[in-house]
Formats: structure tokens, C-alpha cells, sequence
């Protein structure tokens, strides 16, 4: 069963999941979770005698939360569906046929938690005067769903990269309570609140209303609450981190710095430090009720804070190397018997593949190529994009980007190999010189360097 | 076999009970949907009336439509999860081929919606204040919201449409084809329910006592079920070669209650009963539900009738594939945990793995993948080079050589493979220079021949430069006397380096001196 492949061009199929996963990410983990808490903690202290600002702080923040959690929020989680759907069928098709109660049930989670999101929002007016109790039990019920959906979806998150027994055993436990299960889900709650936080204590130090002593109750209360998230953020990354294996690990700064940066390998450790000690220094200056301090740690804090966000998804998606499922399928969407099969007899792909683009006007070799190329390499690499296929192979003959592509999963750790017939392969590699030799001429080089 | 063997074949339910499933499942989204946007529209048509009347009351009252949009919406988005999961397990073929020939589109939903529900937002909020930036956003967030069902329809009829596939994969849509009509009628018959539902909602929610209001959405109601009928009957002859008994019953029952639906709502004597319940509004309660359950029900009923004979086709196809490929679990199970156990951060492995093919385990050059070479790989235990200049190759590649790059290992990993390739070749040793007089027919030789490349000092010349692949820089990297004296003898394949065995072997020892000494 194959299914269209579609890749986008320019950005590619990577950057344009973690362009909506990201965005997901944020708001799920940092609005949805993070920030609905600081809203329910202190619509609980407003309601139990500590003060009507609380109240007051938590109603204003509710609206827009409901606004990016309903709108932004929900669509790109959806959208994560979609995405993955159009890039990678095989792929989360077979994820959704392995983890498809958990993803029903999450589906009810999700359902309940904007139900209660839109109840608490909508008699919040009604109910912080007559009945505020009542209100807080809402908050709490939202909070207990919001985070649940949080717990399932991360068996499925986890088995990506941390599979354990599931490809010896095949059991559905063995997949789903992997061993990255319990850290994942915990570490997301943690920076979930910790990213929350921090967008309370920005609004609190640069927009907050009321007194200037209230106001320094609310960043000092935001300012612990992050600190301790912080500290419980560190204590379950580690645990996640040491669970991964080795293998997958020891890739991580090139996952982030890429070819252009991965020789300078001390750059992200000091960058990651550099962003975790503004969050801390963000979190005391609220704690210590320094208006002005956080006021000019808010921004750097908050870029930076999307930076991890975003460092951490792109290190769990690409460390994983080959795999799409691993000890299943190669990220390209092969299945690993369907590759053992090729190379062990030569099994051609093209006959099993249902959609070669045909409305182009290369010759049926090109076309060919351009297909087997898809097929084998366009989840990772683009023609004229991010990481353009044309510039890797720039300078190579034609006789060496036939013996690459023979040898690229050894070459190169989170290569795929190829799949398909030695025939095939040829055509793809001359495919390939083609692309990355279009209109080159020889010129001479920088006296000394090496080209 | 073991169960996920494929996991396409793995099926969470009896097949029956995920349609049954999917049924209530999608009913409940697009409930949800057709409210949303029955809201959006009479939002805005009503927005525009009260501008041009200019009445503020009127506008309250309208905000209040619009507020519940917020709710709608997202309760359309996150039923529609339930649906999309069953759909993609149910429906894997024509699902993911009709959404993966149509990607562009399909994948425009996501900023179209968000576009739609904040500029919607913005619609409500400015409604009262600024009337100009809530017709802007207004018209924005419905023109998007609007084109959603559109690329939704698309798809569907595309996925319900097997014979359509391979010709819209080419772009070569018949003008005769059906599709089209098809599509155009079955968006405006959800534009039309969306209308139905959404006056009817607004009429038992948010009206109140207005009579005004309620005899403007039964208006509204009235309208929508004969838009309705006069866009299902050309609608139904777009589907009539798969029409089945179950189809044609379902809509029978759902034509008869619109029927009934229009004559409870005919305009004539408009009248409000005066305890405030709305006039025939228990048949309403009654009828409407009939309407939409049947509708779905025949939708259903059609998708089935084309893609389950597909879908279990393809089934079996891939339960005939699994079984071929059964045999080749144990390989792959075996070459996967053989991957798991090889950590690519020392020296060792990173040479085996990326170096070997090519080099082979001496280094000699003799690797596997370098029969496919036309240039030779390079001997590297003959090779006694500068570190930095090996890690500028290992970085950059040889370019007209097979030598790839390598940046996509970090500093820290080429380092590794720097100090293995060391330790194992002596790489980084000092050169052997033969003890020897050199002559001046060689130094003659180097100047006026081997210069031309090789640069006389030993750094390539500008016209040296040009060549691919260019010479090393000899005054950075050299090689043994005897790898020398072989690649002066007999050339360096390939390459531009000839043989020049025609030479007197003293003449060829003494080149070998002089390329020897250029290491500085």
C-alpha cells in the first residue's frame, strides 16, 4: 500500500512539522497547561480570602488563554495530523493503528478539557461571586484533564524513541509504557509550567493594573512556582536524557547545530546554559518582587525558552536516526522487512509504488530517479532547499555518488539505506549527478583552500 | 505471523463497529461545523444589516450570536479528532491518497482556520466599537472560515472517487467529469445545512423572547430548508451510479422531514404564542434531528458502498505482501539491534562505519564500495599528513573524488576519528625522506613538469586548482616512497596524474625525494 508521496519543496517535510509542532507545543504546554494552573491557583486564593486581585489577575488572563488555546492551539494539534498525514501516511498511519485506543481516549481528554475550558470561562462571571467554590472545582477538574491528555499522549511520544522490547516482543504494553513514558510526560508538564510562568510573570511585571504591592505578590508567587518547575524541569530532562539510547544521543549537537555548526561543539552547551540561567535569573528577580528586573528579563527569557522548546523537539525527532518506528520502519516510511527483502534479492521498489509524478517533462529515466529519490531521500533532503541534495552531492562524480548511495546508512548513522533494486539505485544516483552538476563549470579555487 | 507483522493489517475494532463509530463520531463534528459556520454566516449577513440601519441594539444583540462562535468552533475542532482517527484506519487507502493528491490544499486548512477563528474573534470583539475593523476582520474570517468546507468537500468526493485518482493525479480532469458538479453542490448543501442548523440553534438559544429575532431566524430557517432541497436534487444525480436501497430510503425519510420542517415554518400567519414558546418548535426539535441523522446516514452509506470493497482489496494485497516478507522479520530485527549497540562517538567505530567501505580495514584503499571508484580511495597507511589539513579534507570532501564530507559529524567525533586514524597509520607521523642526492635533471623535471600542477613549492598552482580532483597540497600531506614512487610510475587513475614510467628509475627516486621534502 503506497501512498502519494508529497514533499514540500524549499522548507522540506522537517521544518514543516516542527513549524506546527512547535507552535503546538508552546501553547499546549505553556498556555494550555502552564498558565491555566497559575490561573487556577490564583482564582483559589482570590476565592479564598487573600485578596480580590488575584481574581482579578486570573479573569484577565483567562481570555486570551481561551482565545490561543481554542484557536492557535487546537488547530495546529490537529494540524500535526494533518501534516503528518500528507508526509508521512505509512508512517502515522501505522502509529495510529498500534496506539489507536490511547488516542481515543486522549481524543475524549481533549474533547472534556475544552468543554471545561469554555464552562470555567464562560460562568466564571456568574460563578466567582455566588458560588467560587464551585469555580475552583472546575479549575481543578480542567487542570486534572488538561494534564491526563498531556500523560497519553506521551506513551505514543516516548515508543518513537525509546521502542524497548516492542520490536522483539510486539505487545502493545511493551509499546506504549516505554521506558521514556513516565520522565516525557513529566518533563512536559514541568516546562509546561515553567513556560507558563513565565508569560504570567512578563504580563504581570509589564501590564499588571492593580497595586504596586499586589503586583509584587503575583510575581513573587509566579517567580517560586517557576523556580520549582525549573528545578523539577532538570531533575526528569536528565532522567528522560538518560534513557535514550547512546546510540540516538550522541547526535544531538549536530541535530541542532548542523553541518554549519557542528564543529564548534561547545556552542549549544553554553548556549542552553546562557538560556537556563536567564530563566532562573527571570524566576528570582519575581520571586524578589523586582518589577524593573523582570520586566528586561521577560523577552530574552521568553525567546530563549522557545528556543529550547524547540531544540528539545528537534533533538527527539532527529536522534532517532533511521527510524520512523524504530525497529519497524526507516524514516523515509520503508519498512525494515521490505528493505531486508530488497537487498537481499534485489526487489525493485518502482512496481509497488502507485504514484510517480508523471506530469513533468523529464524523461522516463529522470522521472524515474526523481521518484526513487522521493521515495528513498525527500523526507530529509530537498531539491533547492533545506538541506539541498544538490549542494551535498556538489563536486562528487558520478562513479562516487553511485558508491554513496550504496553505502549511506553505515556512511552516515542516521542515513536511511536505500530501497529498491541495484538497477534502480544506478538510475537514482545518476539522477542525482545530474541535479548537482547542472550548468557547473570548472573554476579555479582560493590559493590553499580546500574545496 | 506475529500481530504487527503490518501494522496496517492491526485493526482495533471489528470492522462494523469502527463505522459504527465513525458514524457517531463525524455526526457529532460536523453538528458542531454546520453550527459554527450557520453562525458565522448569520452573524455577519445580520452585522451588515444593523450597519446599514445603524441600530446599536440590534448590534448587542448580534454580538451575542457571534459570542457563542467561540464555543462552536472549538467544539467542531476537537470532535473532529474522533472522526479523523477512525477515518485513517477505516478509510487508510482512499483517505490518504485523496488528502496526499490534494496536499497543498489540504494542508492550507491550518492557517485558513486560524486565520478564520481569530479574525472571527476580532469580528466580535470590535463589533460595538469599531464597525469598520469588524466588517475588515469580519469578512477575512468568514471568507477563510468558508473556503475550509470547500477544500473538505473536495477531498471527500475526491476519496469517495477511486476512477478519479489516477486522472487527478495528472491533472487531467474531464471536463464531462462529475467530480466537479458533484462538489460545487455538495459544498453548497453544507453551506445550506450550516444555515439550517445554525438559525435553528440561535432560535432556541439566543433569541429569547424577541419576536423579532425569532421571526427573522425562522425566516433564515424557512429559506435554508427550500435552499436545501432545491441543491439535493441535483446533488443526488451526481451520485445516482451508486445509489442502493439504503441510500435511497435514508434520503426518502430526510427529503419527507425537510418537507415537513417547511410546512411547519411557512410564513404565512407569522404569529408568537404568548407564553413564549416558539411556535411549532417541538416538531422542529423532532424533525431537524431526523434530517441531519438521515443525511449522514446516506452519506455514510454511499462512502461505504465504494471504498469498503477498495479498502478490503487493499487488505489483502498487503496481508499477501506481509506474509512474502515474513521471512525477512528475524534479518531486520537482527540488523536493528546491531544499529542500537553501535554508538558512533569513538574513533573505532566511526572509521568502520564511515571510512571502511571505501578505505578498508588496512586503510589500503580496498574497501568494498572502492571497486565502484574510478579514482582510486587513497592508501591512507602511506599517508603522513598535517592534522589540520586532514580534518580541512575530512570537512570538506575531495571533490572530483569519491571523498564525501563529513561535517555531519561534530567536532568532538572528528576528533575521535582524527586520533584513530593516527593511532592505527601513524597519520600525523613525520615524513620519510629518502637519504639521497637529488639530481638536477629531477629538479629540472619538477620545475618545468610536475610544477604545472603540483605548484612548486608543493601547493597546487591556480591551474592546479582547476582540476578535479586537484592535487593535495605537498606541503601539508605526503605519502611513503614507495606509495610515491608507484603513483609516479603509474599514475593515479582517474586523475590527470599520468604515468611516467618511461623515466629512469633513478630519475622517478629522485621525484620522490623532492615531492618527500616539500612537507614543511
Amino acid at each position: 500500500m503506497i501512498f502519494p508521496l508529497i514533499h514540500v519543496p524549499a522548507l522540506g517535510d522537517g521544518m514543516t512539522i516542527a513549524l506546527n509542532a512547535v507552535l503546538h507545543v508552546l501553547i499546549s504546554h505553556g498556555v494550555a497547561i502552564g498558565m491555566t494552573i497559575l490561573i487556577v491557583i490564583f482564582q483559589n486564593l482570590g476565592a479564598t480570602g487573600r485578596g480580590g486581585f488575584w481574581e482579578e489577575t486570573a479573569r484577565t488572563l483567562l481570555k486570551p488563554v481561551v482565545i490561543v488555546t481554542t484557536s492557535v492551539g487546537a488547530v495546529t494539534g490537529v494540524g500535526i495530523w494533518f501534516i503528518t498525514g500528507i508526509l508521512a501516511p505509512e508512517g502515522i498511519g501505522s502509529l495510529i493503528h498500534l496506539f489507536f485506543w490511547p488516542w481515543f481516549i486522549e481524543w475524549w481528554a481533549f474533547t472534556t478539557e475544552v468543554v471545561l475550558l469554555l464552562i470555567y470561562y464562560f460562568l466564571w462571571d456568574r460563578l466567582a461571586q455566588r458560588r467560587p467554590r464551585l469555580l475552583m472545582a472546575l479549575g481543578w477538574a480542567y487542570v486534572a484533564v488538561a494534564l491526563s491528555s498531556a500523560v497519553l499522549i506521551s506513551g505514543i511520544l516516548g515508543f518513537m524513541l525509546t521502542p524497548d522490547g516492542w520490536p522483539q516482543g510486539g505487545t502493545f504494553s511493551q509499546a506504549y509504557f516505554n521506558p521514556t513514558f513516565v520522565p516525557q510526560f513529566m518533563l512536559r508538564i514541568s516546562a509546561g509550567i515553567v513556560l507558563g510562568a513565565l508569560l504570567v510573570l512578563g504580563w504581570t511585571a509589564w501590564r499588571f493594573k492593580g497595586a504596586a504591592h499586589e503586583r509584587g505578590r503575583v510575581l513573587r508567587l509566579t517567580g517560586l512556582v517557576m523556580l520549582a518547575a525549573m528545578g523539577s524541569t532538570a531533575l526528569f530532562a536528565w532522567i528522560y536524557f538518560s534513557r535514550i539510547p547512546m546510540t540516538y544521543l550522541t547526535h544531538w549537537k549536530f541535530s541542532v547545530a548542523t553541518s554549519a555548526w557542528s564543529q564548534v561543539p561547545n556552542l549549544l552547551p553554553a548556549l542552553n546554559t546562557v538560556a537556563v540561567a536567564c530563566l532562573a535569573l527571570a524566576a528570582v528577580a519575581g520571586l524578589l518582587k523586582r518589577r524593573r528586573t523582570s520586566m528586561l528579563l521577560f523577552l530574552p527569557a521568553l525567546l530563549l525558552a522557545v528556543g529550547m522548546v524547540a531544540e528539545f523537539e528537534r533533538v527527539r525527532e532527529f536522534v532517532r536516526g533511521p527510524y520512523l518506528l524504530p525497529g519497524y520502519m526507516y524514516a523515509n516510511q520503508t519498512r525494515m522487512v521490505r528493505q531486508q527483502a530488497a537487498m537481499a534479492q534485489g526487489r525493485p521498489l518502482a512496481p509497488s509504488m502507485n504514484w510517480v509524478n508523471a506530469a513533468t517533462d523529464n524523461a522516463p529515466e529522470a522521472q524515474l530517479g526523481r521518484a526513487l529519490f522521493d521515495a528513498n531521500c525527500g523526507v530529509c533532503h530537498t531539491i533547492g532547499g533545506i538541506n539541498d541534495i544538490t549542494v551535498r552531492l556538489q563536486g562528487r562524480t558520478l562513479e562516487s555518488v553511485n558508491a554513496l548511495t550504496s553505502i549511506t546508512e553505515s556512511m552516515v548513522p542516521f542515513m536511511t539505506p536505500f530501497n529498491g533494486s541495484e538497477q534502480e539505485r544506478l538510475i537514482m544516483s545518476a539522477y542525482l549527478y545530474s541535479l548537482a552538476n547542472k550548468d557547473t563549470l570548472p573554476r579555479p579555487q582560493l590559493q590553499g583552500e580546500v574545496k | 505471523m506475529a500481530p504487527w507483522q503490518d501494522l496496517f493489517l492491526a485493526l482495533p475494532l471489528p470492522e462494523i463497529w469502527l463505522r459504527i463509530l465513525l458514524f457517531v463520531t463525524f455526526g457529532l463534528h460536523l453538528l458542531f461545523v454546520l453550527l459554527m459556520l450557520g453562525t458565522a454566516m448569520l452573524g455577519f449577513i445580520y452585522f451588515l444589516n444593523d450597519c446599514c440601519s445603524g441600530s446599536r441594539v440590534e448590534m448587542g444583540w448580534n454580538q451575542r450570536v457571534v459570542k457563542s462562535h467561540l464555543g462552536l468552533k472549538s467544539l467542531a475542532v476537537v470532535l473532529g479528532v474522533g472522526p479523523l482517527l477512525i477515518i485513517q484506519v477505516i478509510y487508510s487507502l482512499g483517505f490518504f491518497t485523496a488528502t496526499g493528491l490534494q496536499a497543498f490544499t489540504w494542508l492550507s486548512v491550518i492557517p485558513l482556520l486560524i486565520l478564520a477563528f481569530l479574525a472571527i474573534e476580532l469580528f466580535e470583539h470590535k463589533m460595538l466599537s469599531r464597525p469598520w475593523l469588524a466588517f475588515v476582520s469580519g469578512a477575512l474570517g468568514l471568507g477563510a472560515l468558508l473556503t475550509v468546507p470547500a477544500i473538505f468537500t473536495g477531498a471527500l468526493s475526491l476519496m469517495e472517487r477511486p476512477g478519479e485518482w489516477s486522472g487527478f493525479a495528472a491533472k487531467a480532469l474531464a471536463p464531462g467529469s462529475v467530480y466537479r458538479p458533484h462538489w460545487l453542490f455538495r459544498y453548497l448543501h453544507v453551506l445550506g445545512a450550516a444555515i439550517v442548523f445554525g438559525a435553528a440553534f440561535h432560535l432556541f438559544f439566543t433569541a429569547g423572547q424577541d419576536s423579532e429575532k425569532r421571526a427573522r431566524l425562522r425566516a433564515w430557517l424557512f429559506g435554508s430548508v427550500l435552499f436545501q432541497v432545491a441543491v439535493g436534487v441535483p446533488l443526488l444525480f451526481t451520485v445516482a451510479d451508486v445509489f442502493n436501497w439504503p441510500v435511497l430510503s435514508a434520503v426518502t425519510l430526510g427529503s419527507a422531514a425537510a418537507m415537513a420542517v417547511a410546512w411547519t415554518l411557512r410564513p404565512a400567519p407569522v404569529m408568537t404564542l404568548s407564553d413564549g414558546t416558539i411556535q411549532g418548535g417541538r416538531a422542529l426539535l423532532l424533525l431537524l434531528p431526523v434530517i441531519f441523522v438521515s443525511m449522514l446516514a446516506a452519506r455514510q452509506f454511499l462512502q461505504d458502498s465504494t471504498l469498503m470493497p477498495l479498502h478490503r482489496q487493499a487488505r489483502t494485497a498487503l496481508a499477501r505482501e506481509s506474509a512474502d516478507l515474513a521471512r525477512f522479520q528475524q534479518p531486520a530485527l537482527d540488523a536493528f539491534r546491531v544499529k542500537l549497540a553501535t554508538v558512533y562517538d569513538n574513533g573505532p567505530t566511526l572509521y568502520e562505519k564511515s571510512c571502511q567501505p571505501c578505505h578498508g580495514a588496512g586503510g589500503l584503499g580496498d574497501g568494498p564500495a572502492a571497486r565502484r571508484l574510478l579514482v582510486r580511495a587513497e592508501d591512507i597507511a602511506a599517508v603522513r599528513a598535517d592534522r589540520d589539513y586532514v580534518r580541512q579534507v575530512l570537512l570538506a570532501g575531495w571533490p572530483g573524488s569519491g571523498m564525501p564530507y563529513f561535517t555531519v559529524f561534530d567536532k568532538d567525533k572528528i576528533d575521535a576519528l582524527l586520533d584513530q586514524l593516527d593511532a592505527s597509520f601513524t597519520l600525523f607521523g613525520p615524513t620519510t625522506v629518502p637519504r639521497r642526492e637529488v639530481g638536477q635533471q629531477a629538479r629540472d623535471l619538477w620545475k618545468n613538469t610536475c610544477a604545472t600542477c603540483h605548484g612548486a613549492t608543493g601547493q597546487p598552482s591556480p591551474f592546479g586548482l582547476t582540476l578535479r580532483p586537484a592535487p593535495p597540497d605537498l606541503s601539508r600531506f605526503s605519502l611513503q616512497p614507495e606509495r610515491s614512487l608507484q603513483i609516479i610510475t603509474e599514475g593515479y587513475p582517474g586523475t590527470v596524474m599520468q604515468p611516467y614510467r618511461d623515466l629512469p628509475e633513478e630519475t622517478r627516486r629522485d621525484l620522490v625525494a623532492i615531492s618527500s621534502n616539500l612537507r614543511r
